[in-house]
């Protein structure tokens, strides 16, 4: 049998995924040691699971590199790679929105834009509102943007809107739900086809089990 | 030095000898194939007019192809496929052609992107081999062209692969009979292209949908398997429209089992690509080892219609340097071995003896052999050994000739006419 390699984005998401899977009956005794070992092996049902970091889980699984992986929706709505999106593992439930000064509406014209989305902000506003933006590219504390005038809005996942309320700012529109994804390569669902749905089942099986408890 | 100029670009690569033998050594066993079946090749232009790509109804998204301009300021684009070339071919080349005609190609396409949603290319410039079976609409020739791929892929020693149908038809029937407009309906494509069970079905909940189509719909993402599929949905309420693509889709299989390749395919209901394209089946294949589908390719009737003569046709085309990647992984990592490489077999020096050498050359290369010319400087034996030549052949004069085996080390003398036989010419 061959190996089936499972990505994984470091992280919260991991330590969750690693749950899931044990509880489905897989061998991820080794994942939860403390190491610095980034392959991990479950000989018994031929896995490997690899950790990655996050925006690089749908790359390493459209290049087959990973047959499958698990990732935050807003990884894949800003790579926008080519992959089957076969399970809403319903983890880490946020959302994407346009945040701003909350007394002030979202300008209709030319506005700029700071984010660590720019493939997510530029689809938003000019498929959807028609509207010609100039994206600001950060990579954290985006919410300082609008406060020194970088930008008149951003686009950010929001959890709670507690660090957007402390600054002054609030939710003008929401983009999209986001939660974590099970994804897996094209080819892979085609050619381990009872292999990877005998594990998108179980998962879907243990998640709906603990929704009802 | 300026900073480029020791690089090639992102995308297009150099091919050293051995990379490059085994390619033309896959290319050569495809056209083999090709050929045996009447599938003779046509070359059309590495680069043409932007306006033979630019359509609605074409499959190449417009961003992903490699445009400039010619000297009268019109858009010129290296050709992103072969099909396209083809079609625009055939309705003014081949307009009153005895049908059906049977054509294959073999060379570079060219994709810009960053391999993602444009066709998934990796390479910018990657190599495709494929046919194409025009006049003909029947499920017969579909299977036909299904069939000379399997045979093609088989014949570069690719054994555990899987070729997926489905029909382009099938989808949009069934969104005909749901009611749904046209951007509801593409919202709905995506999801199902995406396999997102979830979604589908959340999109679904929105409408009124009638119960049965509904169940439907949310199957979609999951119908892909063995024939068992189409078993799957023989109660559901389906239109004349999906009907009818359902029966050319089973018509097909029959068709490719008839001709013993049952085994290699599968059935994708929600295979949903291309639909702009596609007017009937869609064929994609795939492997092991390799991310992306080796194959690719369906019946396209309203593509020739674009360039001034209506003409059903279908076609599939072969990733050449895909399947190559399927073979080396196969081979785990690189046996070179499985593959024909070139090598040198003999070394000939001279001293003053050139004309005779130069005869035993010729000779030797006659009968099948490589053979090089050793051209002075430095050790010959040396040379020979690095190079993994199998003999030297020193030729002193007609009669003197000495034949050094560097495999096993022996040395034989023999004459001209001993070497090449009779009166050594």
């Amino acid at each position: 049998m061959r190996y089936l390699t499972v990505a994984l984005a470091k992280g919260r998401l991991a330590d969750f995924s690693i749950e899931v899977f044990g509880n489905i009956g897989l061998d991820v005794a080794s994942m939860r040691e403390k190491t610095r070992k980034l392959i991990f092996t479950d000989e018994k049902n031929k896995l490997k699971f690899m950790l990655v970091k996050a925006s690089d889980v749908p790359t390493y699984v459209e290049y087959g590199a990973a047959d499958m992986g698990i990732v935050g929706k807003d990884t894949i709505l800003e790579e926008g790679k080519n992959l089957y999106e076969v399970l809403d593992l319903k983890f880490g439930a946020c959302k994407m929105c346009v945040c701003g000064y909350a007394e002030q509406p979202l300008p209709s014209g030319f506005i700029k834009v700071a984010t660590k989305y720019p493939n997510i902000a530029r689809e938003y506003f000019s498929a959807k509102k028609n509207q010609t933006i100039e994206v600001i590219k950060l990579s954290g504390s985006v919410e300082l943007a609008p406060l020194c005038g970088l930008s008149e809005v951003i686009v950010d996942i929001v959890e709670s809107g507690k660090t957007l309320k402390e600054n002054g700012l609030a939710v003008l529109e929401e983009i999209c739900g986001l939660s974590a994804r099970l994804v897996v390569n094209r080819v892979s669902l085609k050619m381990e086809k009872r292999r990877i749905m005998d594990i998108v089942g179980k998962t879907k099986e243990i998640l709906l089990n603990d929704n009802h408890h | 030095m300026r900073k480029w100029k020791t690089h090639t670009p992102e995308g297009a690569f150099d091919l050293l000898e051995h990379a490059c033998a085994r390619k033309r050594g896959v290319e050569d066993k495809i056209t083999r194939v090709y050929r045996a079946s009447g599938y003779f090749e046509v070359q059309t232009p590495t680069f043409e007019f932007y306006d033979v790509f630019a359509d609605e109804s074409g499959d190449i998204d417009q961003g992903s192809m490699m445009k400039f301009f010619d000297r009268n300021g019109r858009i010129l684009v290296l050709r992103p496929d072969f099909t396209t070339p083809i079609a625009r071919l055939c309705a003014t080349k081949y307009a009153d052609a005895v049908f059906p005609k049977r054509l294959s190609y073999t060379g570079s396409a060219f994709r810009d992107g960053d391999g993602g949603a444009s066709a998934g290319a990796v390479q910018k410039e990657f190599t495709q081999a494929g046919i194409e079976l025009i006049g003909q609409s029947s499920p017969d020739a579909d299977a036909e062209v299904i069939a000379v791929t399997i045979r093609a892929l088989l014949s570069c020693g690719l054994e555990e692969f899987q070729i997926d149908i489905g029909q382009a038809e099938f989808f949009k029937g069934i969104m005909e009979q749901t009611g749904l407009d046209d951007d509801m309906t593409e919202r709905m494509r995506r999801l199902i292209d995406k396999k997102s069970f979830v979604a589908v079905g959340e999109l679904a909940d929105g409408y009124q949908i009638d119960k049965e189509l509904k169940s439907l719909i949310l199957e979609l993402p999951n119908l892909f398997g063995g024939i068992e599929v189409v078993e799957r949905i023989k109660t559901k309420p389906l239109g004349s429209r999906a009907k009818r693509a359902l029966d050319n889709l089973m018509e097909i299989y029959r068709i490719l089992a008839d001709y013993g390749f049952e085994k290699y395919v599968s059935i994708d209901l929600g295979m949903v690509q291309g639909l702009n394209y596609y007017t009937g089946v869609i064929v994609k294949g795939f492997t092991y080892g390799v991310g992306f589908p080796v194959c690719g390719g369906g019946r396209y009737d309203n593509l020739i219609g674009d360039y001034g003569k209506g003409l059903p046709a279908t076609g599939v085309a072969i990733g050449i340097e895909r399947v190559i990647s399927a073979l080396c992984h196969k081979a785990n990592a690189v046996e070179e071995e499985a593959f024909d490489l070139p090598a040198v077999h003999t070394l000939v020096c001279f001293g003053e003896a050139r004309e005779t050498a130069f005869k035993i050359a010729e000779g030797l290369r006659g009968s099948g052999l490589c053979v090089e010319m050793w051209l002075g400087g430095g050790g010959a034996e040396e040379y020979a050994a690095r190079r993994g030549i199998g003999g030297i052949v020193r030729v002193k004069d007609a009669e003197t000739i000495e034949i050094v085996n560097l495999r096993d080390g022996e040395t034989t003398e023999t004459t001209l006419s001993g070497l090449l036989g009779g009166d050594g010419v």
